[in-house]
């Protein structure tokens, strides 16, 4: 990998402190041209400040940053992008309303006299680099009706055409489908073919280990360790991340006893259930005490399917019967009177309230029970959540604390939280750990086996295979809106599961 | 420069942008107090209270629809519409009750068609309150064509604008009641918490549990309400009812004032409490500048131009 030359971005140094917070601490870090290196560590282990450092968009409390051997002026986010530091971020910064092509030179478009966009000249720039490493892209699309894997190309590109030397990739991956990630992959193999440095933040480690070559991992604002990823395994990875306790914790977890179909009684029954267009013919049974998890590609209908189940969408044939009565949820409103908890996949969009606070995201769907009379009781607000805030141990500890401030996996906490204070007997989550990271993940899966234990009849949508073989009792599969095999998690072998999702025929 | 040598100071200006109305509030005070000491009288406190209970009222029961995320630009006419319909139920001999009934009823109708256009077929707020300005300004036209209609030997009635009891007018204490009351259900009931909530992520409130559409249309109805009592309390100061009270510009008003307290237009984050606060500020800053015999175009431009700066300054606490 190494060239000999000096790494193409060199951090010495480096360490940021707030307040009496130190975010990073005396931390080098550089990236080789032609170098993939991963950077992992679970939210709040010092990857989002050392990426902004790298970014010019924080400046520093000590340390240097060198490119190519010279120094960089810090905390300029324009000047970094000027020498060739260029950033892509989970949520895309591109206008969907524009063309693949307007967007690659979104503010900087070659011009003619008097300013005028020089279109030819834009177009022929623009294949040229499409040329050059090898990327397909319909360059008069309009960005939002290009699948997800695609936008991220335009953004890749649109980095290069800043003649870009080095990319930081935070989670690129998070909303792309299983084929798509190898899409991208191969992007990313090209890039570093032509000397592109990369560095790539994920919280998936089969990512890592599929195209990384280096990692370096951080915990509590320092580096731990680095290495190449052909000399290490997962479990180590997992335990230098996470630290001993929650290690050891995780691996119990893997073990745990599978309990296929509960204890017996059935919660949920579907039959026949579908909706026109979008699902059809789906019938299982969810009993309590169970975790049952639907998996597929994306765009198999799982979570059309399970909205129907919460009211908040309606199924239009077929029968749903519920602790052996008959209903149709019409409404959440309706789902939730009948017991069901859902947690959606966008917590963002619709999950959460961000800015609000994590007291009153708790109680957002309890509201009717700290009432006393007309009358709302914040008190009872408050001890409600100090409580959930314990019991799910979110960080920071502070119920006043806006949502919008915490990290990926304590807003999913309080998310879910949010269900689990009204002891729901059938919780639906959809996706319930996309973007959280590892520590928090066995966190979640930990209340998820508690609720189980307790009784619950638990529902997971989960495109994270990952995810599925360690927290599933049952396993659905969907292929294009029909319920495809149903398996027990104990005598399922991920292979089989692999070529089901994919229809059966990959 | 050090992080730490800078934190003191952005740490100060952060204190001083969080509270910039209340000192702006007394920075005006402060300046009308000096150069004209007439400003401190108990009378033309007593005036400014007076004056700023109309648009108080109405911004008091708007915050909650801008803090859905909404806006409504119809209370101008609904306050003219309102006026009238008391006028006429007066004229038909209905007793007081009645009457004011009816004017409240005006609002109503209006806030509850509002609501529903809003909520149920999900239509911009702005162009659908806007239409309802232009459809309620014709109705009030046919209602009361172009003639003020006089207010006479209504003891009862004027007694809700121009009566005063323990020194200070009716309608003030009639504004510091709807305020209160207000204020208490923001801050006291699930409706205040929904509220916001709806304004900061409405399907997130939907999928809760809530029924959303109700609520915006509750905060509709609201607003309507509040316009109509206005109405009913100006057409009782100038004893008239007329189909071009309320003109254009008051929406504005009530708007500003709203906005001027912190109210996110966006939606989400508002208080009742701080409208007040922009209501007051406009108020005192109208009543200085008549004192000091501003002419009515310089400060018309003056009133726009600290509005912007007000809200510049409040932007920065984002």
């Amino acid at each position: 990998m190494t060239t000999g030359g000096p790494p193409l971005l060199r951090g010495t140094g480096l360490a940021k402190i707030y307040g009496n917070l130190v975010a990073l601490d005396d931390t080098d870090f550089s990236v080789d041209p032609g170098e993939v290196r991963a950077l992992i560590g679970s939210n709040g282990a010092g990857k989002s400040t050392l990426i902004k450092i790298l970014t010019g968009a924080v400046m520093p409390t000590r340390g240097s940053v060198e490119i190519s051997g010279e120094i960089a002026p810090l905390g300029d986010p324009s000047e970094m992008i000027r020498r060739g530091v260029a950033c892509i971020y989970q949520h895309s910064n591109l206008a969907p309303a524009m063309s693949a092509l307007d967007n690659i030179y979104l503010g900087r478009q070659p011009t003619r006299r008097f300013g005028f966009v020089d279109t030819r000249r834009q177009r022929l720039k623009a294949e040229e680099l499409l040329a050059h490493h090898g990327i397909d892209i319909d360059l008069d699309a309009r960005v939002g009706t290009l699948p997800t894997v695609k936008q991220k190309e335009v953004e890749i590109l649109k980095a290069l055409a800043l003649d870009a030397r080095v990319i930081l990739m935070d989670e690129p991956t998070g909303w792309l489908a299983g084929a798509d990630v190898v899409r991208l992959h191969d992007t990313i193999r090209m890039l570093k073919a032509r000397g592109v440095g990369i560095v790539y933040i994920s919280h998936v480690l089969d990512e890592i280990f599929a195209v990384c070559d280096t990692v370096t991992i951080m915990r509590d604002g320092r580096v731990v360790a680095e290495s190449a990823v052909a000399e290490i395994d997962r479990p180590r990875l997992v335990h230098l991340m996470v630290g001993e306790k929650l290690a050891r914790e995780s691996a119990d977890a893997a073990l745990h006893q599978r309990r296929p179909r509960g204890t017996g009684a059935v919660r949920l029954s579907a039959r026949g259930l579908g909706k026109s267009g979008v699902f059809a013919d789906v019938s299982f049974d969810l009993h309590a005490g169970e975790i049952f998890c639907l998996t597929g590609l994306i765009g198999s209908r799982r979570t059309e399917l399970v909205r129907t189940l919460f009211g908040s969408d309606r199924f239009d044939s077929g029968m749903l019967e519920i602790d052996g009565r008959r209903v149709a949820p019409r409404t959440p409103l309706d789902g939730m009177s009948l017991g069901i908890g859902f947690v959606p996949e966008d917590r963002h969009r619709e999950g959460l309230m961000l800015d609000m606070n994590v007291t009153e995201n708790l109680a957002m769907a309890t509201l009717g029970r700290h009432c006393r009379g007309p009358f709302l009781s914040r008190s009872g607000m408050v001890r409600a959540g100090r409580k959930a805030i314990e019991d799910l141990s979110v960080q920071p500890r502070d119920g006043s604390k806006v949502v919008r401030l915490l990290s990926g996996g304590n807003q999913q906490k309080v998310l879910v939280g949010k269900w689990l204070s009204r002891s729901p007997r059938i919780l639906i989550l959809d996706e319930p750990t996309v973007g959280v990271d590892v520590g928090a993940k066995a966190e979640i899966y930990a209340i998820l086996r508690r609720e189980r234990e307790q009784g619950a009849a638990i529902l997971i949508v989960s495109s994270d295979l990952e995810e599925v073989m360690t927290v599933a009792d049952r396993i659905g599969v969907m292929v294009s809106g029909r319920l495809a095999a149903v398996h027990d998690a104990g005598t399922a072998a991920m292979a089989d599961i692999v070529r089901e999702i994919g229809g059966g025929s990959a | 420069m050090s992080e730490r040598g800078l934190s003191l100071p952005a740490a100060l200006s952060g204190h001083v942008v969080q509270n910039a109305l209340p000192v702006a509030v007394a920075v005006i005070i402060a300046i009308f107090a000096l150069t004209e000491p007439a400003f401190l009288s108990t009378d033309n406190l007593v005036g400014i209270a007076r004056q700023v209970a109309i648009i108080g009222i109405m911004a008091v029961c708007m915050t909650f629809v801008i803090m859905t995320g909404g806006v409504d630009l119809s209370v101008g006419p609904v306050l003219a519409l309102a006026g009238l319909a008391a006028f006429y139920s007066l004229d038909a001999g209905f007793p007081l009750p009645v009457v004011i009934l009816a004017g409240l009823s005006v609002g109503a109708v209006v806030g509850l068609a509002n609501g529903l256009i809003v909520a149920f077929l999900q239509l911009p707020p702005i162009i659908v309150t806007l239409a309802m300005l232009s459809m309620v300004r014709g109705t009030a036209l046919i209602v009361g064509g172009p003639e003020q209609h006089l207010i006479r030997n209504e003891p009862g009635y004027s007694f809700i604008g121009t009566g005063s009891m323990m020194g200070l007018p009716v309608s003030v204490y009639i504004f510091a009641a709807v305020a209160v009351f207000m204020i208490l259900v923001q801050r006291r009931t699930p409706l205040g918490l929904l509220v916001a909530a709806i304004g900061d992520n409405e399907r997130a409130a939907r999928l809760s549990g809530h029924r959303t559409r109700l609520t915006k249309t509750l905060v509709y109805v609201i607003c309507g309400l509040g316009a109509a009592l206005a109405g009913i309390i100006q057409s009782s100061q100038v004893h008239t009812a007329l189909a071009t009270y309320g003109p254009f510009g008051t929406e504005l008003d009530v708007i500003a004032a709203v906005v001027l307290g912190g109210t996110s237009i966006m939606g989400g984050n508002g208080s009742i409490a701080r409208t007040l606060l922009g209501v007051f500020f406009l108020g005192i800053l109208n009543n200085g500048m008549n004192i000091l015999n501003v002419p009515i175009d310089i400060q018309l431009i003056a009133k726009g131009a600290i509005i912007v700066a007000a809200l510049a300054i409040a932007a920065r606490r984002g």
